[in-house]
């Protein structure tokens, strides 16, 4: 036998340099799947975190309810949503921790020198809560703000930047639409775009009730942003919610209800569950791509057992044992493998990156992934390559010796 | 010249599957330590197949054959393998190098396969290789050799694991008159400072003047005298 592995490894590796097109044909199948598999795995968990990030703008443990008043098949009949619905709300639910009114249109906004369309919102100070908005700068106004009907403002970064350009907008003031001149109190952190397109930092808050006494709510609120106590008391709360809805409305038992109600938690479970199901598929045509590369190493090492049969007379007439001649050729597939899946760990790092990079998400394949991929690419490439192995350590010296 | 039987083999018969007639039909030979054979006959004859159940490539079907007064007919593979590790050297016509591996590397294979260390199979090849002459060829590759150059490499291997048997079939074959006897010369010494039986196959009559004895074979049996025209096929 030989002395030690790390020479019968060394052989390997030396038979590989010497035989470049066989060497770089048999890794390019085990790279290509291990690098697609990995790519996948990036992918999956990149659009994965990515969808449930945009879930998580807009608050956990929310549920929204939305008016019917601007539905036309409600024929006039849906009524508006008040303060007497947000207090109900607290007053009468178990699970229900805030509530925070919203209504939102687009009005003209003017700074000392500049104009600027936009959406602007009356809620009350709840709004940033729910949704888990610190403050860039200044602070939001409080309940007393809202009592009194305050002039004054909480914007985004994108309308302090068309306001104000790098001056600080905190203590300026902005007139909205024809005749509120309200005074900016606080700047929210930037939350960026969502994949809809939608700029988050698009925002101007003032209270509730000063938008009803100067811009009119007419058809009441748009929507009620409700938090729960706790993200397990989401279905309860929605279960709950309806009948003190429909009392607060006061809807006879035939009518229907004249509000909607929906949760982005709901549809993040349900984005998770199908996103884990298009990972699980992603994964599984990777897993088959690299059975197709081990299967590649299969056939590159038949046809290099083939074209070696003769050598394999020669060592084995010089008096190589069969297990010796089987060490060799494993050995051989174990170097190519391995570099085959270290470059397709290099491919897939380079892929995934890029799209990531691309798709603005976060790094996301761990050393352990990468580690467990090169393992899992070497193992069926030596599993694979012990056929081709055990063919060659059973071939009959002398028909081995005569082959041309 | 020493007198003890090295190769013993009796009765040997070799039948292949496909053919009717048995290739070796109960050949008998004695060959003494130290001896050089001449293997001779027309094609057909069985004297490849001789060569290679004496060589332990392949057992014979029936017969029984010793090597160094052990009992080798009835070998697995794998002991075969060992037999010819430590028994048995070749030299073939077309030489069989290995063409990807050095004239340095090719030498040392059988002691790599003995397990002998690095250091040492290497001193054992190199000075070896300088005895047949190719010591400024060590790290050239079989290509960049000529055909005489070749057999000098295979010979060198043949020898590097000190074998007691040296076989080698028509080692003169693909080479030229000149570089073939030169070829030839190189085994003689080779045998002669190392006790080597040694064992030719060939149909060559100049080859067969440099050994010892002659044994003709034809149709699978060992004749007295081969005459002119067997020698000659």
């Amino acid at each position: 036998m030989p002395r030690t592995r790390s020479e019968v490894v060394g052989r390997a590796v030396r038979t590989a340099i010497r035989n470049p097109g066989r060497t770089v044909l048999t890794m390019l199948g085990l790279a290509i799947g291990v690098g697609a598999f990995l790519a996948m795995v990036s992918f999956g968990t990149g659009a994965r975190s990515s969808v449930m990030e945009q879930f998580e703008i807009l608050g956990t443990r929310v549920v929204y309810i939305w008016t019917n008043m601007n539905r036309r098949d409600f024929g006039g009949t849906a009524r508006p949503l008040t303060d007497a619905d947000v207090d109900a709300l607290l007053r009468d639910s178990m699970t229900i921790e805030r509530v925070a009114p919203r209504i939102t249109e687009v009005q003209n906004l003017k700074s000392a020198d500049r104009t600027y369309p936009t959406k602007v919102t009356g809620t009350s100070p709840d709004f940033v809560r729910i949704r888990e908005w610190p403050m860039l700068m200044g602070g939001m106004f409080d309940e007393t703000d809202v009592r009194q009907r305050a002039k004054v403002a909480v914007i985004g970064t994108t309308v302090a930047r068309e306001l104000f350009g790098r001056l600080d907008p905190v203590g300026q003031t902005i007139t909205i639409g024809a005749n509120l001149p309200c005074r900016i109190i606080g700047v929210l952190i930037s939350k960026g775009q969502q994949t809809t397109g939608e700029d988050m930092d698009e925002i101007v808050l003032i209270p509730a009730s000063t938008y009803e006494a100067f811009l009119g709510t007419p058809i009441g609120y748009h929507e009620l942003m409700v938090q729960v106590r706790d993200l397990s008391l989401l279905e309860t709360a929605m279960v709950e919610a309806v009948p003190i809805m429909r009392r607060s409305h006061r809807l006879a038992e035939i009518e229907q209800d004249d509000f909607r109600m929906a949760s982005p938690a709901q549809a993040a479970q349900l984005a998770r569950f199908v996103s884990n199901i298009l990972t699980g598929l992603l994964v599984g045509i990777a897993a088959v791509s690299l059975l197709v590369g081990g299967i590649g190493v299969m056939n590159i090492q038949l046809v290099s057992v083939a074209e070696r049969t003769q050598e394999i007379g020669i060592r084995s007439a010089i008096g190589a044992s069969p297990r010796q001649i089987l060490m060799q050729f494993l050995a051989e597939a174990v170097v190519l493998s391995f570099t085959g899946s270290l470059a397709g760990v290099a491919l897939g790092w380079i892929a995934s990156t890029l799209v990531a990079r691309a798709m603005a998400w976060s790094g996301n394949l761990s050393l352990l992934t990468m580690a467990g991929a090169a393992l899992f690419g070497t193992s069926v490439g030596v599993a694979f390559g012990y056929l081709p192995a055990r063919r060659a350590a059973q071939l009959e010296p002398i028909e081995a010796l005569r082959h041309e | 010249m020493s007198d003890f039987s090295i190769v013993e083999a009796q009765g040997i018969r070799k039948v292949f599957p496909n053919m009717s007639a048995p290739v070796l039909d109960g050949v008998s030979l004695t060959v003494d330590s130290g001896d050089i054979v001449a293997l001779m006959g027309p094609s057909g004859s069985g004297k490849s197949t001789l060569m290679n159940i004496l060589g332990c490539l392949d057992g014979p079907s029936d017969g029984s054959y010793s090597l160094g007064g052990k009992d080798v007919s009835t070998l697995s593979s794998r002991e075969r393998a060992w037999v010819r590790l430590h028994y048995i050297g070749f030299v073939f016509q077309s030489f069989h190098l290995i063409s990807d591996h050095t004239v340095l590397e090719n030498v040392t294979l059988p002691l790599y396969y003995a397990g002998v260390d690095r250091h040492e199979r290497e001193a054992r090849a190199v000075e070896l290789i300088e005895r047949v002459g190719l010591g400024h060829r060590l790290n050239h590759r079989p290509a960049q050799l000529s055909g005489g150059e070749k057999q000098r490499v295979a010979i060198a291997r043949a020898v590097s694991g000190a074998p007691r048997v040296l076989l080698a079939d028509e080692p003169t074959g693909a080479l030229d008159t000149k570089t073939g006897n030169a070829v030839m010369e190189l085994l003689l010494e080779i045998h002669e400072a190392r006790a080597l039986t040694l064992i030719i196959v060939t149909h060559d009559p100049e080859v067969a003047e440099f050994c010892h004895r002659k044994v003709f074979l034809r149709d699978g049996k060992i004749v007295p005298r081969g005459g002119r025209h067997a020698a000659n096929a």
